[in-house]
């Protein structure tokens, strides 16, 4: 049964420290997995490694820095061959346009682009190591595909990872590397924390209420196992029906 | 194919189940503990897919349909009802394939096309609404379009028009079953070239064009059955509850350029 489907399969989940990183990093754990958990607060992910169980392991990262990949592959190595990477890590604020500095713009773009990027490089060359391909899933969001104001870096960010993860795809194939998103719609975690779901869903979800990260961390599963073997380069939308109208 | 575990006392209908994709998915259903009306129009092939079910450790039946028809539609959908109590999931894999310039396309294969891949759909959709709606525990639809249905294929205006009607109408059939309580959600799912009857009927049964198939796919496989039918699992379980009105593409990548 599905239930042990990813046992023997190494993760790493980028920013799996909390919020939807957390969520598919116990997905993957719960299907048998073992994980790396990377995130930037030490204290926070250690917690978060230890309440997903034995099989996962935080290593301390920013994902725009070049430098602390080594440590994450590293420990991954020390578990097997790579077999997933859950590009996660991202952070949102809302700026108006003519008052955003260059400096606010660049580190959302470092992380959210910049970080995808580095974490499809770091992952392709650890999975054509051992030659038996992987699945690659970067976290976009509906706000790649539709967008709201004060939002233009954000927005830019997830609609760049969508193209991102299809051009890797496409490289990618002939060497069984599988490169997906996910989208999430609104979704329940520390970066919607301000969001008034009494107030704003009836009106603008058709399933009127957010999406629970359980939710996301399963569509991630699905990307992960084989279940999905003949999927690449496609967006999965997890929305509750937000960019159907 | 990979069996999931939350589908114990849900009653599916399979369309177009007496072969390809369609049977693929009402065995997995079946032996993921679902009750499965499979339907089609041959017996013969039906009763095989029945028995596939049941050799699967699954419990499932097959009924003659034609998803044209709309008294058939009322046929399966009340047997759903009143033989195992209810209806959570149908998927909408009953369609026909046709590769013909614009010149050649004759009404009458407009019109053909047009009845089992949209008509068959919508009817499915409305009858599905009404027994979910019945049954009063939300459910699930997943809808067959293509990849064709999101992008063309020269030679196939009338087959991409089909499929394109199709993830259209999900869209709007997902907004409305948003609004039921307990929701239906609707999907499409969009298979690349998939190596079945529906291809080779049409190009023959021909190893070399299997293999330019291969070699067109960035990932360097031909699609199967059983992969349409994990992708339809995971849409029509719970594993995708906040999952409406998208489209899956499952295609090897074909449609990432």
């Amino acid at each position: 049964m599905a239930g042990q489907e990813l046992a023997g399969k190494v993760a790493i989940v980028t920013g799996g420290t909390r919020g939807l990183g957390l969520s598919c990093a116990r997905k993957l754990a719960g299907a048998g997995a073992q994980i790396v958990v990377t995130g930037l607060d030490k204290a926070r992910g250690e917690a978060a490694a230890q309440s997903i169980g034995p099989s996962a392991r935080f290593v301390q990262q920013d994902v725009s820095k070049s430098a602390d990949w080594p440590a994450v592959m590293r420990a991954a190595a020390e578990m097997g061959p790579l077999n997933i990477m859950v590009a996660n890590a991202g952070i949102s604020n809302f700026v108006p346009i003519e008052l955003m500095d260059l400096d606010t713009f660049r580190a959302l773009m470092e992380t959210n682009l910049k970080g995808a990027f580095l974490s499809l490089q770091n992952a392709t060359e650890a999975m054509r190591n051992h030659g038996e391909g992987g699945s690659i899933i970067m976290m976009s969001s509906v706000m790649g595909r539709m967008s709201a104001p004060a939002n233009t870096h954000y927005s830019g960010s997830k609609a760049g990872i969508r193209l991102l993860m299809k051009a890797a795809a496409l490289e990618l194939g002939a060497e069984k590397i599988r490169v997906n998103a996910v989208l999430p719609g609104i979704t329940h975690s520390d970066m919607t924390a301000g969001f008034d779901e009494a107030e704003t869903a009836p009106a603008l979800i058709p399933m009127k209420r957010f999406g629970a990260a359980d939710e996301i961390g399963d569509a991630v599963l699905f990307a992960a196992s084989d279940r999905s073997r003949f999927m690449t380069g496609t967006e999965m939308i997890v929305d509750g029906g937000l960019v159907a109208r | 194919m990979t069996p999931i575990e939350d589908l114990r006392d849900k009653v599916a209908i399979v369309t177009g189940a007496t072969k390809g994709m369609g049977r693929s998915t009402a065995i997995l259903l079946a032996q993921s503990g679902a009750k499965v009306i499979a339907t089609g129009r041959s017996e013969e092939a039906g009763a095989e897919t029945a028995e596939m079910m049941r050799a699967a450790g699954g419990e499932g039946l097959f009924m003659r349909q034609d998803v044209t028809v709309e008294a058939d539609w009322k046929k399966v959908c009340e047997a759903a009802l009143s033989q195992f109590g209810g209806l959570d999931i149908l998927v909408n894999n009953a369609g026909v394939f046709m590769v013909k310039p614009i010149q050649e396309t004759s009404e009458a294969d407009f019109d053909w096309i047009y009845r089992t891949n949209v008509e068959g759909t919508f009817l499915g959709m409305k009858y599905g609404f009404e027994a979910m709606r019945k049954t009063g525990r939300g459910g699930s639809i997943v809808n067959v379009s293509s990849l064709m249905g999101q992008v063309g294929f020269p030679g196939a205006t009338a087959y991409c028009a089909t499929k394109g009607a199709i993830t259209g109408m999900t869209k709007s059939a997902a907004l409305e079953g948003a609004d039921l309580t307990p929701p239906v959600r609707v999907n499409s799912l969009h298979p690349g070239v998939i190596w079945t009857e529906m291809i080779t009927d049409q190009f023959g049964d021909d190893a070399a064009l299997q293999q330019a198939f291969i070699e067109e796919t960035p990932l360097k496989m031909i699609g199967l059955p059983e992969h349409m039918a994990d992708a339809i699992a995971y849409l029509i379980s719970d594993q995708s509850s906040y999952v409406t009105g998208t489209e899956l593409t499952v295609d090897g990548g074909r449609g990432a350029d």
